[in-house]
């Protein structure tokens, strides 16, 4: 095992430790630990067989495991910004209608001079 | 050389001609004259105090400006709404609409900031709401005397109109004209959520959506150079297409 293989799955480690214990304190639902203890597990399995990947490829018609893991990762970013869009959408609504209300509240009146002439 | 074209900041922007106005006294108190105004302080007081002489029921919409837009429009007689931020003439425009339907509003018209518009087509605009005949008066600069529109602006508009047959099937002669009447119906039914430029599509879209009758009516335009320089530039259409298109997809 080379260092980079140790360093990295130190880290993952960590991760799935940070994972858990979100779900301990109920900062994360169960669901999305699932998914990302799932995530860093693949990852280190990976790690450790890199070979396995190239199977996987070749499965799916993919020269080398390299570029299976480049397709994959891009793929995932792409889905990624767009669920982050989508999010930004919504908050962006969600703030022009704060900014709304705040101001619907808050009308100022023109002095009464003004109004006749 | 040339002499310097704007003489300092403090003189308003071109004195545009007062006009006089007569109005029948029940379009008068029922109708709310909506302007979304962003940095506009040069010339809203004059636009407000315009419109005031006419219809009492001004509403501007402060969209979050750093100069004392609020403030002189206040002091020309409007109703002044303040967004703490900048959020897009769509949300302005909207702001607006919602206060006025919530104060009652009989009829509800949109209104630029800018000094564009006149005052005197604003009736012309009412008349047939108030006659029951639509729900919707759409401005629109083309149907009018088509003078002094500079040739560029007219290329982009043309395209717009084109843009929203397109998108929306409504053949418009002019989708982009900020001179718009709503009865109060059709002035409650509104609900436009994309914050920015794309909103002049979007109303579109809804003026369909509501089933509502309506009607272009023309009207003509002041074409400063104040005007100009304050409005979108040519190139912008793009942005406001790809808004107005993903707002479609992601509603």
């Amino acid at each position: 095992m080379n260092a980079f293989q140790v360093l990295v799955l130190a880290l993952l480690a960590l991760l799935t430790l940070f994972t858990v214990r979100g779900v301990f304190r109920g900062q994360m639902r169960k669901r999305i630990a699932v998914f990302w203890t799932l995530v860093w597990g693949g990852s280190a399995g990976v790690l450790i067989w890199p070979d396995s990947t190239v199977r996987v490829a070749r499965l799916l018609g993919i020269g080398r495991g390299a570029d299976l893991l480049l397709y994959c990762s891009v793929l995932a970013m792409l889905v990624g910004f767009f669920y982050v869009y989508i999010r930004f959408r919504r908050m962006d609504r969600q703030l022009t209608l704060l900014v709304r209300e705040l101001a619907i509240r808050n009308p100022s009146l023109p002095p009464p001079s003004g109004a006749e002439r | 050389m040339r002499a310097p074209e704007t003489a300092g900041d403090g003189g308003r922007a071109e004195a545009i001609a007062a006009e006089v106005v007569q109005v029948p006294a029940a379009l008068r108190d029922g109708t709310y004259v909506v302007i979304a105004a962003y940095n506009e302080a040069r010339m809203i007081g004059q636009v407000v105090r315009e419109l005031v002489a006419a219809f009492p029921h001004v509403i501007v919409v402060d969209d979050g400006s750093s100069d004392a837009t609020g403030p002189e429009a206040c002091a020309g007689g409007a109703i002044v709404l303040t967004h703490m931020i900048n959020r897009g003439q769509g949300a302005s425009l909207q702001t607006g609409i919602t206060y006025a339907v919530s104060q009652g509003a009989q009829y509800v018209v949109t209104f630029d900031a800018d000094g564009q518009h006149r005052p005197s087509d604003v009736p012309t605009l009412l008349a047939p709401i108030a006659a029951g005949e639509v729900d919707i008066c759409l401005g629109s600069r083309f149907l009018g005397h088509e003078h002094e529109i500079p040739p560029a602006r007219r290329m982009v508009l043309r395209a717009a109109v084109l843009f929203t047959w397109l998108t929306s099937g409504m053949r418009l002669t002019d989708a982009h004209n900020g001179l718009r009447a709503f009865s109060h119906r059709a002035a409650a039914k509104l609900d436009m959520r994309l914050d920015r430029m794309a909103h002049a599509s979007e109303i579109v879209d809804q003026v369909r959506a509501t089933d509502l009758p309506y009607k272009e009516i023309p009207v003509s335009i002041r074409y400063t150079e104040y005007s100009l320089a304050k409005g979108q530039r040519s190139g912008a259409a793009f942005r406001i297409a790809f808004d107005y298109l993903i707002g479609k997809v992601t509603r």
